[in-house]
């Protein structure tokens, strides 16, 4: 089985943010890119249908800044990945779901794929919108999300898991399909250092920057969607500290706010 | 030009030693300590993640990693607790003779098996009645036929009771002194070897420390690394590998130090605002800073020597020797800043000071790595 995995790098979890000189972006300067953690989850997906699956093979894309494309991707060769390709985005394009995903369905396209493995959205901008795109681009079904997948080698289709509000549904497709992969679904591993000190030395195929603009345009793909203002969340307020010397004066002033303030208690 | 940036490689090994030391090691530091357990299922997992045999070359089933890099994951190690790093950067010190002195033909018979699969060595040099004067080595070991009859104690020895490895340094001839001594591989199993029980220790008590004994331990004299009188400079060569390690490990407990009382700085308050806003506060954080960055530079410029080619005597010595000084004075401040908090064991920082401590005192006192230091400087001007 040929699976495909997407994966973007996204600010690491601690990483101060603050706008860019422009006001409408995050400043890249300081802060370091990360594997997403939905992109991580479907990455270890995609390790285990390999190893549940003898001869398979895992091929991992990442569209971005070509440095920070180039780090996610050696990131998921380190934990298994057979190959990898970075794919250069044109400038602006990253808050454009629609172009984004153009850009990748280009990239998957250019080879085998029997299954599109990524997160069910970025833990940045989360438009939770590229699994349907791709399907929709692709013409494959698209599933999401989806919290467990197996494969049927011998039908020929997939066993996918989603969760909903009302439950979890157990659906199947043959391949190829495109699966958005909810996180937690399962328990990402941590690579090991000999396959880190390998990863640096990989080879990482390259679509670059003019092949996707070339590929937009014939797609009659303009730039619909750009950022006009960055902000961070206000700090949160409304936190409250109760001053006590003994517990059971902490128990009764607090019972007496959310009685009487709070208006939670009776 | 000197370049301080660390590769993306580095900042990989990086990365993947803060993760472990951050998910497994930090969550367990406090009820290691507390109860003085050693927790082995973190050790294996050090090993199974390639964190362990970090200086065997991977042609022996090593990590094969530089120094700098050595030095840049056990910072990040001793950051979550110094304790348990020591008993997962044991190993490398007790491999480095059989690296140094080792034939060909002992480092695969030896080291790749043992890298294969999860196992703990220890380095026996330090005896009862000495440490840093390593000349004057008791345990004897006495040729017979096609084997050395091995019988001393040694003491202070680290993961004693787990290994299944130790590297033994005894004299051969007494009278030759540290001519004497030569260095010896001894398997566990080898009837005589008798690790004592663990030592309750101030510090690092997530580590494992007990004597070995040698009771008429018979073990062939292909188990004996380099010629008869090597020993001690295997011994000597060996420190010098590994002392570098030891000032990022006091590094890492003083950057813990920082991060710590930084943070605790700007939540506490006292008339009216966080204490980090008082300037007897910012000057504390600022000293502390300063050693440690200092620290840092000091042992990547000793990793960075070391990793050229060269011995790297004196500077190894400064590195280890300032860095656990100042890891004893950051660690101190930051308990000041706690106030009595800080000296509660609830928190993490009076752990800090008991942890530097060891730092100071083991693979070679400060008192002899200042004595080194001053002959290398006093050479220049003879």
């Amino acid at each position: 089985m040929e699976i495909v995995v997407l994966v973007k790098a996204v600010p690491e979890g601690e990483a101060r943010l603050r706008p860019d000189v422009t006001g409408t972006e995050v400043d890249p300067e300081g802060v370091r890119f990360v594997l997403a953690g939905y992109d991580e989850s479907a990455v270890e997906e995609a390790l285990l249908l390999k190893e549940a699956n003898p001869g398979s093979s895992v091929h991992a894309i990442s569209l971005g800044p070509a440095a920070r494309a180039e780090e996610v991707l050696r990131a998921t060769l380190a934990l298994g990945a057979d190959r990898a390709t970075a794919v250069e985005a044109p400038e602006g394009i990253s808050h454009d779901p629609l172009l984004v995903a153009r850009a990748l369905a280009l990239a998957v396209g250019r080879g085998p794929c029997d299954l599109l493995l990524l997160g069910k959205q970025s833990s940045d901008s989360q438009s939770g919108v590229l699994p349907a795109l791709l399907g929709a681009l692709l013409g494959r079904p698209d599933l999401a999300p989806v919290v467990g997948l197996r494969f049927d080698a011998a039908a020929g289709r997939f066993e996918a898991r989603i969760s909903g509000e009302a439950g979890e549904t157990t659906v199947a497709a043959p391949a190829p399909i495109v699966v958005g992969l909810q996180q937690a679904a399962n328990d990402p591993r941590t690579a090991k250092l000999p396959m880190i000190l390998r990863s640096r030395k990989a080879p990482i195929g390259r679509i670059p920057k003019a092949e996707v603009e070339a590929a937009l345009a014939a797609a009659g793909g303009r730039r619909a969607v750009a950022p006009t203002a960055f902000r961070l969340p206000p700090p949160r307020t409304g936190a409250r500290l109760i001053d006590y010397t003994t517990p059971e004066e902490a128990a009764e002033k607090l019972v007496r706010i959310l009685g009487e303030e709070a208006k939670v208690l009776p | 030009m000197p370049d301080f940036s660390l590769t993306e490689e580095d900042r990989s090994l990086q990365d993947l030693a803060r993760k472990f030391a951050k998910g497994d090691m930090a969550p367990h530091a406090a009820e290691c300590d507390r109860a003085g357990r050693f927790p082995e299922e973190i050790y294996r997992k050090a090993f199974e993640l390639g964190l362990m045999n970090l200086n065997v070359p991977t042609e022996y089933g090593g990590s094969g990693l530089t120094l700098l890099q050595q030095c840049v994951i056990v910072e990040e190690l001793a950051h979550a607790c110094a304790g348990m790093t020591t008993s997962i950067i044991a190993n490398c010190l007790a491999l480095e003779p059989i690296l140094l002195g080792g034939s060909e033909e002992q480092k695969r018979a030896i080291l790749t098996p043992f890298c294969g699969s999860y196992h703990l060595a220890s380095f026996c040099l330090t005896e009862p009645a000495g440490g840093s004067d390593a000349g004057a080595i008791a345990t004897r070991a006495r040729p017979d036929g096609d084997s050395y009859v091995l019988s001393g104690e040694k003491c202070f020895i680290t993961n004693g009771p787990h290994a299944s490895l130790y590297t033994v340094f005894a004299s051969v001839d007494p009278a030759l002194k540290h001519r004497g001594i030569a260095a010896f591989v001894v398997p566990r199993g080898t009837p005589g070897v008798v690790p004592g029980r663990e030592e309750e220790k101030m510090g690092h008590r997530a580590s494992s420390t007990s004597t070995v004994r040698f009771e008429e331990a018979r073990i062939p004299k292909g188990n004996r690394l380099g010629a008869e009188g090597d020993g001690f400079s295997i011994a000597m060569r060996t420190l010098d590998q590994t002392r570098t390690p030891i000032g990022a490990l006091a590094t890492g407990i003083a950057q813990a130090a920082i991060d710590h009382a930084a943070a605790y700085s700007l939540k506490r308050q006292t008339f009216g605002k966080p204490i980090a806003e008082h300037q007897a506060i910012q000057f504390k954080l600022a000293d502390m800073a300063m050693k440690v960055a200092a620290s840092r530079l000091l042992t990547w410029q000793s990793a960075w020597t070391i990793d050229r080619g060269e011995r790297g005597t004196l500077e190894s010595s400064m590195a280890k020797c300032f860095a656990s000084d100042s890891a004893m004075r950051v660690a101190d401040e930051a308990i000041q800043i706690f106030g009595g908090y800080g000296y509660m064991k609830d928190y993490p920082v009076e752990k800090l000071l008991r942890d530097a401590k060891l730092a100071q005192i083991y693979e070679g006192a400060n008192e002899i790595q200042r004595i080194v230091i001053a002959k290398q400087l006093l050479k220049a001007y003879e």
